[in-house]
């Protein structure tokens, strides 16, 4: 687990016509760590993970991932230099099994082609079986919730929290650096929430992933980050350890609206 | 109550009627199925009043809860729908007699006089009217009786219906293979009406019934021991799957030789259709991109190998000179002319990249029907003869083996199809396959998990493309000449339709489309001008009662079996008054 930066976004804009989603956005990360988005609705935390992954184009600023700037990257490029996500709304493949799902998220890694396909031939056969090795591997990684028999089941069959699991699984998969979570909590009950929590942990401490975490459950920031981040109107109001943040004054405002205005 | 009877048996006689009025019924008086009794046109007058029955006698379904009806209740309903169908009718008869059918016929030229006569019974046209009514409530009670009989009934009487009207229609066709064969034909098909006769339909019937009570009582022990013995029989092929393939394969390879040149002809033609349809099911089916312009690469085979191997121009005071000198052999064009249509897949895909569902339909669309324009333009008169085309196309000869010949021909195509066949479902089963899948399910999605959807998308058109110039390239040495006439958009929807009848993303899908939409209207010449009335129909049925095809993908198939399956046991451990298993595994949280 290096200590280097391994992402760095610096004065990133986005708008959506007259709407500032991100206006001058700065933030650090530093390899191994995990640290979690915060804000209230609408403060640009799902526009920040798009823009970094390149499914939006920033209006200004820059994003650097490993000391090289990624912007103007499509979605694809992204994710093969290490950078994976999830969704706040579940985006899974639902009529592909859960195999097949995590098995998607090896084809950045692999490379076999049309006529290695047609003709099968041993080099191809052996990335197949790697690929759907690590796909396991990577479903594995939440024990027996996606192994078994639902290797085979088609990934609409599951359960809310399982499709959560599954699209985590799928971003493992694609063999990340650093991991995009967005809301993973949401939807779930309580016990999930814990142990989707320890997960989180687990991904950097045994995966060595570093994780970003846009979430709203104040349990599971405080269980999981190294450090916090907070945001409204598209900029960072306020950094630090999850106690530092959830005192800081702005932070409050942000929530609760200010005094006067209470 | 009455009314829903009403509601279901007025629009069958209205469907009666638009039969008639197209030539359906009384065209074909003199065609028969079974005997000189049963008449096509008999069976198209009462299978709307059947179907009304049918219908009529389905399960209710009130709050949330299936009523099955008793017999007796559903012989009743589905009388009243049948009779509501066959009043409908009548009165449309009652008043085409008042006004007169040379006057109606002004209008509609398929009322005649025989017609009148045949839907009366030859009957005084109010005696005739109410004999109508009774014969459509018999045949909706037929229907509703059949609907609500236990599955050991209705099975092997179903089975033995079709299999009768099958043997009926294919009347061109089996009485030839059995001449072929040296079997003796009389009984089964009369040499007087050409339909079946009786005592032969009695046999099909009795055969047909037979063979689903056998696979019923019996098909599910078989099916267990299969497996256990030969190990075939995973989630992924199920023994009967290999068993019908394997027959499948020697129908196909031994039809020739059974059918004889005329029907070899048809299935000449079956074949060049087949061979798109896995091209098309490329792009359409495994990719999800709708691609109503397919008949371009259809047209860019055929032309572009008939200037490689050297074929004239088709006009008059024109020496008889190759367009381009140095003509190639047929099997080295054929890798060029598959380079050339992968190359104009990607030439095509590039600007409709950004594009889907409905645009992408439409911008396809046009760039097919541009092809039809450029073919026959003034423009490219000295290149591919515009309206009056090409001849002098190679006949694919293999030493001195030509192809043309249409038992031969048929052979050339099959062995193109089996490899198009070979490769599109090695695809699919490949990592290319799960990146196409993963874009149809969810383009965004997909790109956001490392795939580069604009590459897999171009792939699907230029591999599709490929398989589908190697159909124009077979269709060109077939015909041995291609006029602008050929090339119509009718090809991207007849393809299409052969697609999604088939069932998407299915190979053996593909080849029973072909035949059916294909084979069925080329070997019942007399249907000839009712092809696209029975495409029409056909789709509109398929995407109604059976979205996922005739013969779907192994895979959807099993899925929306899983997905009951995992519903059925959601529902139980409801009832039971347990969590469903989903929501706490059987193996325990941990949290």
């Amino acid at each position: 687990m290096g200590t280097g930066t391994i992402l760095e976004v610096r004065g990133l804009e986005k708008h959506f016509g007259g709407l500032y989603a991100l206006s001058g956005l700065d933030m650090e990360v530093r390899s191994g760590e995990i640290v979690s988005v915060i804000g209230p609705n609408g403060a640009g935390k799902s526009t920040l993970f798009n823009v970094v992954t390149g499914i939006y184009e920033p209006d200004a600023g820059d994003i650097r991932y490993e000391g090289v700037s990624i912007v103007g990257l499509r979605p694809h490029q992204v994710v093969k230099l290490g950078i994976a996500r999830t969704f706040q709304s579940v985006r899974l493949f639902a009529n592909m099994t859960i195999l097949e799902n995590a098995m998607v998220g090896q084809h950045c890694r692999s490379r076999g082609g049309v006529f290695g396909a047609i003709l099968r031939t041993p080099g191809v056969r052996a990335e197949e079986e790697r690929i759907r090795e690590r796909a396991r591997e990577a479903l594995g990684f939440f024990g027996k919730r996606l192994s078994g028999y639902r290797l085979e089941q088609p990934a609409f069959s599951l359960s809310y929290a399982n499709r959560r699991r599954l699209e985590m699984a799928r971003a493992l998969a694609t063999d990340p650096k650093l991991l995009l979570l967005d809301e993973p909590t949401a939807g779930m009950n309580p016990r999930e929430t814990l142990e989707l929590r320890d997960h989180i942990v687990r991904m950097r401490d045994e995966l060595g992933v570093t994780v970003i975490v846009i979430e709203h459950d104040m349990r599971v920031v405080k269980g999981v980050s190294d450090r916090v981040i907070a945001c409204d109107y598209g900029q960072k109001i306020a950094e630090g350890t999850y106690e530092e943040v959830a005192h800081d004054e702005r932070v409050i405002e942000a929530y609760l609206g200010t005094k006067a205005a209470g | 109550m009455a009314r829903r009877w009403l509601r279901i048996g007025i629009p069958a006689g209205i469907v009666t009627i638009f039969l008639a009025l197209v030539g359906l019924i009384g065209g074909f008086t003199d065609v028969y199925l079974i005997g000189d009794q049963i008449s096509f046109a008999g069976l198209m007058l009462v299978l709307p009043a059947f179907v009304a029955g049918l219908v009529a006698a389905a399960p209710r379904v009130e709050g949330g809860e299936r009523h099955e009806m008793r017999i007796s209740e559903a012989a009743v309903a589905a009388a009243v729908a049948g009779a509501a169908a066959g009043a409908t009718f009548a009165l449309a008869a009652v008043l085409a007699d008042w006004i007169g059918d040379e006057r109606i016929r002004t209008v509609f030229l398929n009322v005649t006089p025989a017609l009148m006569e045949f839907v009366t019974f030859g009957l005084a046209t109010a005696i005739g009217a109410l004999a109508v009514v009774a014969v459509s409530a018999l045949a909706g009670v037929l229907g509703g009786v059949l609907r609500v009989a236990p599955a050991s009934i209705r099975r092997p009487v179903t089975a033995a219906v079709i299999a009768t009207l099958l043997f009926g229609f294919l009347q061109r066709v089996i009485p030839i293979a059995l001449d072929q064969l040296s079997l003796e034909r009389d009984w089964l098909y009369s040499p007087q009406f050409d339909g079946l006769t009786w005592i032969g339909a009695l046999v099909v019937a009795t055969v047909a019934a037979g063979i689903s009570v056998l696979s019923t009582r019996f098909g599910t022990r078989l099916r267990g021991r299969l497996a256990g013995v030969t190990g075939v029989g995973g989630p992924m092929i199920s023994p009967a799957r290999v068993i019908a393939g394997v027959v499948a394969l020697a129908l196909l390879i031994a039809a020739p030789l059974l059918l004889g040149s005329v029907i070899s002809e048809v299935l000449g033609t079956v074949m060049v259709f087949a061979l798109l349809g896995i091209g098309l099911n490329i792009v359409v089916g495994y990719a999800g991109l709708l691609d109503l312009g397919y008949v371009f690469f259809f047209a860019l085979g055929a032309y572009s190998l008939a200037l490689l191997t050297g074929a004239t121009l088709n006009a008059f005071g024109i020496p008889p000179e190759p367009v381009i000198s140095g003509s190639l052999n047929f099997y080295v064009a054929i890798p060029i002319v598959m380079a050339i249509a992968a190359a104009a897949g990607v030439l095509v895909g590039a600007p409709v990249l950004r594009l889907r569902g409905d645009y992408l339909a439409l911008v396809t669309l046009g760039l097919g029907e541009m092809v039809t324009v450029l073919v026959g333009s003034p423009w490219l008169v000295p290149l591919v003869g515009g309206p009056s085309g090409m001849r002098g196309i190679t006949d694919a000869a293999i030493g001195g083996l030509a192809f043309r010949d249409p038992q031969r021909f048929y052979y050339l195509a099959l062995a193109f199809v089996g490899l198009a066949a070979f490769v599109s479902w090695r695809l699919a089963a490949s990592r290319i396959g799960r990146a196409w899948t993963a874009m149809r399910e969810d383009e965004q999605t997909a790109d956001a998990m490392g795939i580069s959807t604009t590459r897999f998308k171009l792939l699907a058109f230029s591999i599709g493309g490929a398989i589908g110039s190697l159909g124009g390239a077979l269709f060109a040495v077939k015909i041995g000449s291609l006029t602008p006439a050929s090339f119509q958009v009718l090809v991207s929807i007849q393809v299409l339709g052969l697609v999604i009848l088939g069932g998407m993303g299915s190979i053996p899908g593909v080849i029973v489309g072909a035949l059916v939409l294909v084979g069925l209207p080329g070997l019942l010449r007399e249907f000839e001008e009712y092809r696209f009335l029975a495409y029409g129909a056909a789709v509109v049925a398929i995407m109604v009662l059976r979205p996922q095809g005739l013969v779907p993908n192994v895979r959807r198939s099993r899925e929306l079996q899983d997905e009951e399956r995992a519903q059925d046991e959601w529902a139980k451990a409801a009832e039971e008054g347990e969590t469903p298993p989903e929501i706490a595994p059987a193996n325990g949280a941990t949290t």
